[in-house]
């Protein structure tokens, strides 16, 4: 009788170890697709788009061992969009182990937040600025219009490219990079053009500063009449023989191992 | 009768052994992982002053694109200098991360101010890269910082559980402080005009 009360006590202190062992995770609870490279958990990218991202970063990866990951999510439930990229990166070892050379870039539909999250290797090549500079130029237009799809493609695929510049690879043909950016503050020598920017500019500073202050990379929205707007590129690549079809037999994807340290850059939109 | 005994002194002798070598073994195990564990909270502390020292390095650089707009650095500039002399007269990581959380707080109340000021700041890509910048030397900090209390937490826990606590007191392993502000420190005092 001793002997069953002792195996009855044990059984119950591992199934508690077991409770208490599965609350403390809130992101590692969000698993991975078989796709990996792209989890379009809230349903926002549209399948033509998925396959070419899929493909690209497929390449990525191959090419150079950097990893790429888009995820969306319909909330982020109370995280910061910052902690939630950053968790998620590390649970999924986003990037090679030894080179943490991963990116996640993370969409939340209801808080309206894009967030980019670079892995510690990459931060040399895609400091901050850079980061927030791909997502003002190519992302923010799109999103600020609910073309989520487009946006997040733009800036994955810009992303994609700035990591094959970093390994001293040939980026799409198509592809202007960040560096190659005409800069706000030089445009002073233009001439009049650039008044009726500045017209445009101030009257939408005011709208934007009258609605709302939002705290921290507000207001990005006008920078964009300087720039002649986004550019749409790689459309070619789209619709091509790429079929995600023959990947399946290998089980799906999965991280190298990559951490993460907190770069990165993330708007509002 | 004499057999019996030396028997029974070999038995225990060898059990004497074999449990002085477990032992032994048990004791240079958890050793090295205290060893382990007091290494990690040194990186996780050095990776925090890493990033303090980054943002340390950026306000110049922001006050400069700001000085191509007007000649003063507003009054709002008053609370960043005195909370970055606080953090480099820190002297503990209590008052350090108190500090940190203070110029936090009035670098952000500094740069609202002065976007407020000189709206035609939020089209200057330079200032936008810094600000991106600072955003994420700030988040880089709190995530070393709370990679650093992680750390410190298991290695605080594990110096004062049985047995490993009679290891740390021989070996002269401390309980290491948190990186931690008090509550309500990231409000920067509010500046008087």
């Amino acid at each position: 009788m001793s002997f069953k009360k002792i195996i009855s006590a044990l059984l119950v202190a591992i199934l508690f170890c077991l409770v208490f062992c599965g609350c403390e995770n809130k992101t590692e609870e969000l698993k991975p697709t078989e796709q990996f490279y792209v989890n379009d958990f809230a349903n926002v990218i549209d399948s033509e788009k998925e396959t070419a991202l899929l493909n690209k970063a497929i390449a990525l990866d191959k090419a150079t061992t950097a990893q790429v990951v888009v995820v969306t999510v319909d909330s982020l439930n109370g995280e910061t969009p910052e902690e939630f990229a950053l968790n998620l990166g590390r649970a999924w070892g986003v990037g090679n182990k030894e080179k943490n050379n991963g990116i996640v870039v993370l969409l939340a539909v209801e808080e309206r937040e894009i967030r980019i999250e670079i892995g510690y290797g990459l931060e040399g090549d895609l400091p901050d600025s850079k980061t927030g500079r791909i997502i003002d130029y190519y992302g923010l237009e799109y999103l600020k219009n609910d073309d989520f799809s487009a946006g997040l493609y733009n800036v994955t695929s810009a992303l994609i490219n700035e990591v094959y510049i970093a390994y001293g690879q040939t980026p799409e043909e198509s592809y202007v990079a960040i560096e190659n950016l005409p800069q706000t503050n030089d445009l002073k020598k233009n001439g009049s053009k650039i008044i009726i920017s500045w017209i445009i500019l101030i009257v939408l500073v005011v709208i934007i500063s009258l609605f709302g202050s939002r705290r921290g990379g507000g207001g990005m929205g006008p920078m964009l009449f300087f720039m002649g707007g986004p550019r749409f590129y790689g459309g070619h690549h789209m619709g091509g023989g790429f079929g995600s079809g023959g990947f399946g037999g290998r089980g799906g994807f999965s991280g190298g191992g990559g951490s993460f340290g907190g770069g990165g850059a993330g708007r509002r939109f | 009768m004499k057999k019996k005994s030396t028997v029974i002194i070999l038995s225990v002798v060898a059990a004497v052994l074999i449990i002085g070598i477990a032992l032994t073994g048990t004791v240079i195990g958890s050793y090295n992982g205290l060893v382990e564990m007091s290494e990690s909270v040194e990186t996780a502390s050095s990776n925090i002053s890493t990033q303090l020292q980054r943002r340390n390095d950026l306000i110049p650089n922001l006050v400069e694109v700001v000085k191509g707009y007007s000649e003063h650095e507003l009054e709002t500039f008053k609370a960043v200098t005195e909370a970055r002399n606080a953090l480099n007269g820190a002297d503990n990581l209590g008052e350090q991360a108190e500090a940190s959380s203070r110029l936090s707080g009035a670098l952000d109340i500094w740069v609202n101010a002065v976007t407020e000021a000189y709206p035609e700041l939020k089209a200057n890509t330079q200032f936008i890269a810094l600000q991106d910048q600072l955003e994420g030397t700030e988040n880089r900090i709190s995530t070393a910082r709370k990679d650093y209390n992680d750390s410190a937490k298991k290695y605080n826990t594990n110096i004062r559980k049985f047995p490993k606590n009679i290891l740390a007191s021989i070996f002269g392993f401390e309980k290491v402080e948190y990186f931690e502000a008090q509550e309500g420190a990231e409000n920067a005092p509010s500046v008087e005009f």
